[in-house]
């Protein structure tokens, strides 16, 4: 036998290594068999442990659940929030075994926006979410082309939080009408006692989410509803030069983390006695971190730009969507339409997890306005949230929402330390967010 | 020499060249095929040639975490390198009692997890409730550097962090560089009537060279390569300001789903890094011999 030279054999070798490869992307692929009735152990990825809970009690509640064809089951795989997403598509690519139904944070979905991936991983929700037309809310971020492909769990409504003892004691009235009198307020107290009525975040790109809170409440948006950038506005001036001015006056805090040990730091030792965040920051924000301060806290609808807007905004989200071609996706779209859509499955959340009901009219109903809160000091907290509920500002985004945030930050950290003016500035941010997309 | 002892050497050197091949050249050759594609991860990826890299050089966020890259490098070759190696030499001192001890110290900040750390260097350097600026103010009646969210101060925290984390860990290595070289060298410079500085530079240093070499090739891979750090710390801002190029490649591939573009930045990385290490292998003369 004539020896093998060592190139022949290093050739020989790499097409058995070629081998390897493909044959590894090869498997049989059987067909979908659709499970109509009967058990239903529906398989979810979620980021949260509050979803994971809800869903696994819902699954035995017979009000919500009963008179499906279904037995459901949940079977939770806890994922990071851009875990979700990038391991669907990853699973999807190679082929792997997908779940039923996925968390899917509001800044992630924008991923799923590009190329068609929500299309072609998730179920089309469009029927179960118009059978509530205007009344469900937030079905925008989670839109493509019209066609909505996953339900919100929370509304996220943006109030302001503050501290009702110490507002009484700097003689702050709790009803100021709008921001600019809010300032001014907040000017006083900061030159007098170091106090601040609000907060500018100012790490990464979270400055964007703090502006963006701002710009939907001043009747402005990042995209409009055909995902165009729409944020050079007057709107977003008004916005950038109300949070510059706080800034300079003292009125706002500029810090780092909002979620960090220096906010908390803050609202510990009485600085920050205000602040605008959405209903979740009640239990992540003030309940984990000053528990010592329960019933000295009150939430009430954000001031007004005396310029027009909204008396409420909106930050964060998570919308669950049902993955397409699996044999339980029947049985995940009629668990979540009864878990997510229905009255009882609302109000099942909220007890649950704090999470605000998207059925707007449910915000008049006594199953809601009854409801005290013992941290806010017993106050009636649906009354606040059922005015926001209905002036809530829509969010759009857009699959370059991600370039988005990161050609923003710089520019509007600029204009919040009054480097540059804002008209400047925002227009410097779309300059840069165009050469980044290359549209 | 039959069939099968022609074949056994082969059979022995294959795992490493199938392994070699499988987890490295392909992955290679497919990063720098998708490059030169649009694909967000599902679907075909669709052949738009050379526009990625295009794209890239009119990316201000791209020019952004080069900089800083390349700033984070040349403070790691000309602060960490020779802290290190002072360091070592402050070590290697004859009668210096707890060696081990403080070898264990400089060694720790490796091991911690960078998410600790990060976490601590937060609280540290924070504008507001940090203890440095708590410090500054005790000491000098001014507090008022905002260390992460200004964009120069971020990247020097970048740095401080780097400095922190890596001079103990190279100062290990110098230092086993250091305890190889012979007494009797320092004696005789010491008998030639060398002082201390003399016998650093003419009898240390080039007794040092092939580790120094090392740390310093390693040093520069790993710099140039640097994302836990600006990641943990900073995310990258305030803004871009602290965005390093592997940060950019995470962003664009992981936050922004487009990993075509994210691919043809790893391909510039690469190159980048390539030509950086070999002219440094060059100038520090790695694998040469001493002669």
């Amino acid at each position: 036998m004539k020896p093998m030279s060592r190139r022949r054999a290093l050739q020989t070798m790499g097409l058995a290594g070629l081998g390897v490869v493909g044959l590894t992307g090869c498997r049989f692929v059987g067909e979908t068999q659709t499970v109509t009735s009967g058990q239903a152990p529906i398989e979810m990825w979620t980021h949260d442990p509050g979803y994971a809970e809800f869903f696994t009690q819902a699954a035995a509640d017979e009000e919500l659940v009963g008179g499906s064809p279904w037995d459901f089951d949940v079977n939770v795989t806890s994922v990071s929030a851009d875990g979700v997403v990038t391991r669907l598509i990853t699973q999807a690519v190679a082929r792997r075994p997908l779940p039923d139904m996925a968390g899917l944070e509001i800044d992630q979905f924008a991923r799923m926006l590009r190329s068609g991936i929500a299309e072609n991983l998730l179920v089309d929700l469009t029927s179960l979410a118009d059978q509530h037309g205007e009344n469900l809310l937030r079905t925008e971020a989670y839109s493509s082309e019209g066609r909505v492909f996953a339900i919100e769990s929370d509304n996220c409504i943006s109030v302001m939080w503050y501290r009702q003892d110490l507002f009484e004691e700097l003689g702050i009235p709790e009803d100021v009408e709008t921001w600019e009198e809010m300032l001014e307020i907040g000017a006083e107290v900061a030159a007098d006692g170091g106090y601040a009525i609000g907060m500018v975040s100012n790490s990464g790109t979270a400055v964007v989410q703090s502006f963006g809170q701002m710009l939907l409440q001043r009747g402005g948006s990042f995209y409009d509803a055909e995902g165009q950038l729409s944020v050079v506005s007057e709107e977003a001036v008004d916005a950038l030069e109300m949070m510059a001015e706080g800034v300079r006056s003292g009125a706002f805090l500029s810090m780092g983390d909002p979620y960090g040990g220096a906010t908390a730091a803050a609202l510990g030792d009485d600085r920050l006695i205000a602040i605008v965040m959405p209903n979740w920051y009640e239990a992540y924000g003030l309940q984990a971190n000053v528990p010592e301060q329960e019933g000295l806290w009150r939430a009430r609808t954000i001031p007004r730009f005396s310029g027009g807007g909204h008396i409420a905004s909106t930050i964060g989200g998570t919308a669950f969507g049902v993955v397409a071609d699996q044999p339980l996706s029947d049985a995940a779209v009629d668990f979540l339409d009864r878990t997510y859509l229905s009255p009882e499955g609302q109000l099942a959340r909220y007890h649950a997890g704090g999470y605000l009901p998207t059925l707007v009219d449910l915000y008049q109903t006594n199953e809601f306005l009854s409801i005290e809160s013992e941290f806010l000091g017993g106050q009636r907290i649906f009354e606040v949230y059922g005015p926001a509920a209905e002036d809530l500002p829509p969010y759009y985004q857009s699959e370059n929402s991600p370039q988005m945030r990161e050609a923003f930050a710089g520019p509007l950290l600029n204009a919040i330390h009054g480097n540059v003016a804002p008209e400047d500035a925002l227009q410097a941010a779309a300059d840069s967010y165009h050469r980044q997309v290359d549209e | 020499m039959t069939s099968r002892t022609r074949w056994t050497p082969y059979v022995f050197i294959s795992p490493f060249f199938i392994l070699f091949f499988v987890f490295m050249i392909v992955p290679v050759g497919a990063g720098a095929y998708l490059s030169l594609t649009e694909w967000a991860g599902l679907g075909t990826p669709e052949f738009i040639g050379l526009d990625n890299y295009r794209r890239l050089m009119d990316d201000p966020v791209f020019g952004i975490s080069l900089f800083n890259t390349g700033f984070y490098t040349l403070c790691a070759l000309l602060i960490v390198f020779p802290a290190a190696l002072l360091m070592a030499v402050a070590l290697n001192a004859r009668g210096l009692k707890l060696r081990d001890f403080f070898r264990m110290i400089y060694f720790m900040p490796v091991v911690l997890s960078p998410i600790i750390i990060a976490l601590i260097f937060g609280l540290i350097f924070d504008g507001e409730y940090g203890l440095f600026n708590a410090i500054l103010q005790a000491l000098f009646g001014y507090a008022g550097i905002n260390w992460l969210t200004d964009p120069l101060w971020a990247r020097v925290v970048v740095v401080i962090l780097v400095l922190w984390r890596w001079t103990g860990f190279l100062t290990i290595f110098f230092l086993a560089g250091l305890q190889g070289i012979p007494r009797e060298l320092y004696e005789s410079a010491e008998i030639d009537g060398a002082g201390p500085l003399r016998r650093f530079f003419s009898v240390t240093m080039p007794q040092l060279r092939p580790v120094t070499a090392f740390i310093a090739v390693t040093m520069l891979f790993n710099t140039a390569q640097i994302f836990e750090e600006p990641f943990l710390l900073t995310e990258g801002g305030p803004g871009q300001s602290t965005v390093s190029i592997a940060m950019f490649i995470y962003r664009a591939g992981f936050e922004q789903q487009e990993l075509g573009y994210a691919a043809a930045a790893g391909v510039m990385m690469f190159i980048i890094v390539f030509v950086l290490g070999l002219a440094a292998a060059r100038v520090f003369g790695v694998g040469r011999s001493n002669q």
